[in-house]
C-alpha cells in the first residue's frame, strides 16, 4: 500500500498535505496525532471512501478510489469509529456480515465456511460463546470487539482500524493489540489509529505521527515518538522515560490546577443551609 | 404463512356480494371452462379481484419493507416518497379535466412515479440518497399535492368529487383482469429488484457506513431499493387507490415473527401482505352486502389499533424495530 503526495480535506478545510506513506506487507503501522488532525480521514481515504484532493493511493498496485465497493471490501477491511448500534441482531449475524463481499451482491446463500470464519473471528476477540446474544445487549467494550470480529471475518489483506482499543479495558486492549500484531505478517498489513502513544510504542513496527497539517514523522516508534516532535504535534510538553529498557512517553501537565481545599465541604454546607 | 395466504385467497373467492353457495364456487373453480352464471362470477369477478387484492397487499408490504430497511426507520410507509399524493393529485386534476375513468389508473401510476423521482432527486446527496432529505422532501411534496386534491374536492361537482373520494378511500370495486395484467410487469420488476437486494438489506441493518465497508455499493443499492419500492407502490395505487397501513404494519409483523434477517422477513412480508389485504377485501364485501366498505377505510379500522397495540404495549416500542 502506498500514498504519494496525498492531500486531504474536510469540507473546505485542508487537513493534511504532501502525505507520503508506504506500508509493507506484514507491517503494523500506528497512526497517532492530535484530535482533528485527519487520522480518521486518512484511513477513510485509504479505504476509498473519501477522495483525496490530490495525490494517489494505491492498494496492491491499483488505485483505491477506482475500485468498486465490492472489490475494495475483498482487499481492505475498515473498522470505522462511527459504528451504530443495530437492534435485534445476534453477534453471529454481525460477524457474518463481514462475508458480504465474498459472493455476488445478489446471492442469498451463506456457506458453512462463512459461518465458520465468522465464528472463528468471534472466538479471536473472546466472544466465541456469545454468538447468539443480541448485539444491543452488549457492553460498549463487547460491541467494539464484535466490530473487530466483523473486520476480521472480511479476511482482507489490509486492515484499517480507527481506534480499535476504544472502550476496551486494559486486558482487552492488550489482547486486541497483540492480535493485530500477530495478524500483521505474511501478506497482511495493519494500519491502526491509536490514541495511546505507548500502545503504539509497544506494538507498532512504525509510527506515523501527524501534526501541523502533515506527516511529522514516519519511523520506528523510538524515533517517531520523540518528545520534541510530539510537543510540536500536540502543543504540550512530553517527557520520555525508559521502562524496563523500553521507551515510553507521557504528556506532562505544567502548573496543573491544584484541587482547592474545602471546596467540597463549602458546597455541602451551602446545600445543608438551604 | 404460505398456507395462511392461500387460505385468505380462498376465503376471498368464496365470499362476495352475490349469493353463491360454496359448492357452486368450488365447482366453478375446478371447472374453469364450464361457463354459466357461477363460472362468470367466479372467474370474471371474484378471482381477478382476489388476485388484485393479493398483488396490492404483497406489493405494499414489500415496498414498506424495502423503504424501512433502506432508511432504517420503522415509521416509514411506502407512501412516504409521495407516490400516493402525486397519484391522487393527478387523478383529481384528471377528473376535473373530464378524463375518462379508464385512463385514471394509468395517470395515477405515471404521476406517482414522477413524484417519487422528483422526491428522490431532491434528496440526492453525492451519488446516493440522504435518508433525512428523502423524508423531508416526501412529506413536503405530499402536503403540496394533498392541497391540490383538497382544492379539486371543493371545486368539483358531486360526481367528480365522489370519483376522487373513492380513490382516496382505497377500493378494489370494479377492477378486473385488464387492470391486473397492465400493472403486473411493474410489480414483477419491483419484486425481482427487491429479491436481488436482500443481502444488501441485511448488511444495511448495521448502518450505511458499515454496509459500505463490507462491500455494499451504497448509492446503487439506494436507487435500486427506491426504484423497486416506487414501482410496487405506484402499481398498487393504480390498482386500489390509497390503501394505507399495510406497508407500515405488515413488515413489522413479519420481522416480529421471523426476525430481521431479510432472507426470511421479506418473503414473510409478502405473504402477510397478501393475507392481510385478501382478508380485508373479503370483509369489505361481506360485512354489509350489497354495499362495500372502502378497503382503505376497513384496513385503517383494523390496522391502526393493531399498530398501536404493537407500539404502545409495555416493551412494545423497544422491540418494534428489532425482532
Amino acid at each position: 500500500m502506498s500514498l504519494r503526495g496525498v492531500c486531504l480535506a474536510a469540507g473546505a478545510r485542508i487537513l493534511l498535505s504532501d502525505v507520503d506513506l508506504s506500508v509493507r506487507a506484514g507491517e503494523f503501522v500506528a497512526v497517532v496525532g492530535p484530535n482533528g488532525v485527519g487520522k480518521s480521514t486518512l484511513l477513510r481515504s485509504i479505504a476509498g471512501f473519501a477522495r483525496p484532493l490530490a495525490g494517489t493511493i494505491e492498494i496492491d498496485g491499483s488505485d483505491s478510489g477506482a475500485l468498486s465497493a465490492h472489490e475494495r471490501a475483498q482487499r481492505i477491511s475498515l473498522l470505522g469509529s462511527d459504528g451504530e448500534v443495530p437492534a435485534g441482531l445476534s453477534l453471529r449475524e454481525v460477524a457474518v456480515t463481514g462475508r458480504f463481499a465474498r459472493r455476488p451482491w445478489w446471492d442469498w446463500t451463506r456457506s458453512d465456511e462463512d459461518l465458520r470464519i465468522a465464528g472463528a473471528a468471534l472466538e479471536r476477540v473472546d466472544l466465541g460463546t456469545a454468538g447468539e446474544r443480541d448485539f444491543a445487549s452488549l457492553s460498549s467494550g463487547e460491541r467494539q470487539r464484535a466490530w473487530i470480529a466483523l473486520a476480521l471475518a472480511q479476511e482482507a489483506s489490509t486492515l484499517l482500524l480507527d481506534e480499535p482499543t476504544s472502550h476496551l479495558d486494559a486486558r482487552y486492549a492488550l489482547d486486541i493489540l497483540g492480535l493485530l500484531r500477530s495478524l500483521a505478517r505474511g501478506s497482511t498489513s495493519v494500519v491502526a489509529v491509536l490514541h495511546d502513544l505507548n500502545e503504539a510504542a509497544a506494538f507498532a513496527d512504525r509510527v506515523a505521527l501527524l501534526g501541523e497539517g502533515r506527516v511529522l514523522a514516519y519511523e520506528r516508534p523510538e524515533r517517531a515518538l520523540d518528545p520534541e516532535l510530539l510537543g510540536r504535534a500536540y502543543g504540550v510538553t512530553f517527557v520520555r522515560v525508559a521502562i524496563e529498557g523500553e521507551p515510553r512517553v507521557f504528556a506532562r501537565a505544567i502548573n496543573p490546577p491544584r484541587r482547592q481545599e474545602g471546596t467540597l465541604s463549602d458546597w455541602q454546607r451551602a446545600r445543608h443551609d438551604r | 404463512m404460505a398456507l395462511a395466504a392461500l387460505a385468505a385467497l380462498l376465503v376471498g373467492v368464496f365470499v362476495g356480494g352475490s349469493p353463491l353457495g360454496p359448492k357452486s364456487v368450488a365447482w366453478s373453480l375446478t371447472h374453469p371452462h364450464a361457463g354459466g352464471d357461477a363460472g362468470t362470477i367466479v372467474w370474471l369477478l371474484r378471482v381477478p379481484r382476489v388476485a388484485i387484492a393479493a398483488v396490492v397487499g404483497g406489493a405494499l408490504a414489500t415496498a414498506g419493507f424495502l423503504l424501512q430497511g433502506m432508511l432504517r426507520n420503522p415509521l416509514v410507509d411506502p407512501f412516504l416518497t409521495g407516490v400516493s399524493a402525486g397519484a391522487a393529485a393527478a387523478i383529481a386534476i384528471g377528473v376535473a379535466l373530464g378524463l375518462g375513468a379508464a385512463f385514471l389508473p394509468a395517470v395515477g401510476f405515471v404521476a406517482g412515479l414522477g413524484t417519487a423521482l422528483l422526491v428522490a432527486l431532491l434528496a440526492r446527496r453525492g451519488s446516493g440518497i440522504d435518508a433525512e432529505r428523502l423524508i423531508l422532501a416526501g412529506v413536503s411534496l405530499s402536503a403540496l399535492f394533498s392541497a391540490f386534491v383538497a382544492l379539486a374536492l371543493t371545486r368539483l361537482s358531486h360526481n367528480g368529487s365522489d370519483e376522487i373520494l373513492a380513490w382516496l378511500a382505497g377500493s378494489l370495486a370494479g377492477r378486473g383482469w385488464s387492470e391486473l395484467l397492465a400493472t403486473l410487469p411493474y410489480v414483477a420488476a419491483g419484486l425481482v429488484a427487491a429479491l436481488l437486494a436482500v443481502p444488501s438489506l441485511n448488511a444495511l441493518r448495521l448502518g450505511p457506513s458499515v454496509a459500505r465497508a463490507v462491500g455494499v455499493e451504497l448509492a446503487r443499492t439506494q436507487w435500486q431499493l427506491l426504484a423497486a419500492a416506487t414501482f410496487l407502490t405506484a402499481a398498487a395505487v393504480a390498482l386500489s387507490g390509497i390503501v394505507g397501513f399495510v406497508g407500515l404494519i405488515v413488515p413489522h409483523l413479519a420481522r416480529r415473527i421471523v426476525g430481521s434477517d431479510a432472507r426470511y422477513a421479506l418473503p414473510a412480508s409478502v405473504l402477510l401482505g397478501v393475507t392481510f389485504v385478501a382478508l380485508a377485501d373479503a370483509a369489505s364485501r361481506a360485512l354489509i352486502p350489497p354495499q362495500e366498505i372502502p378497503l382503505g377505510v376497513l384496513l385503517a379500522f383494523v390496522g391502526v389499533p393493531s399498530f398501536l397495540y404493537l407500539y404502545l404495549r409495555p416493551s412494545g416500542a423497544a422491540r418494534l424495530w428489532g425482532t
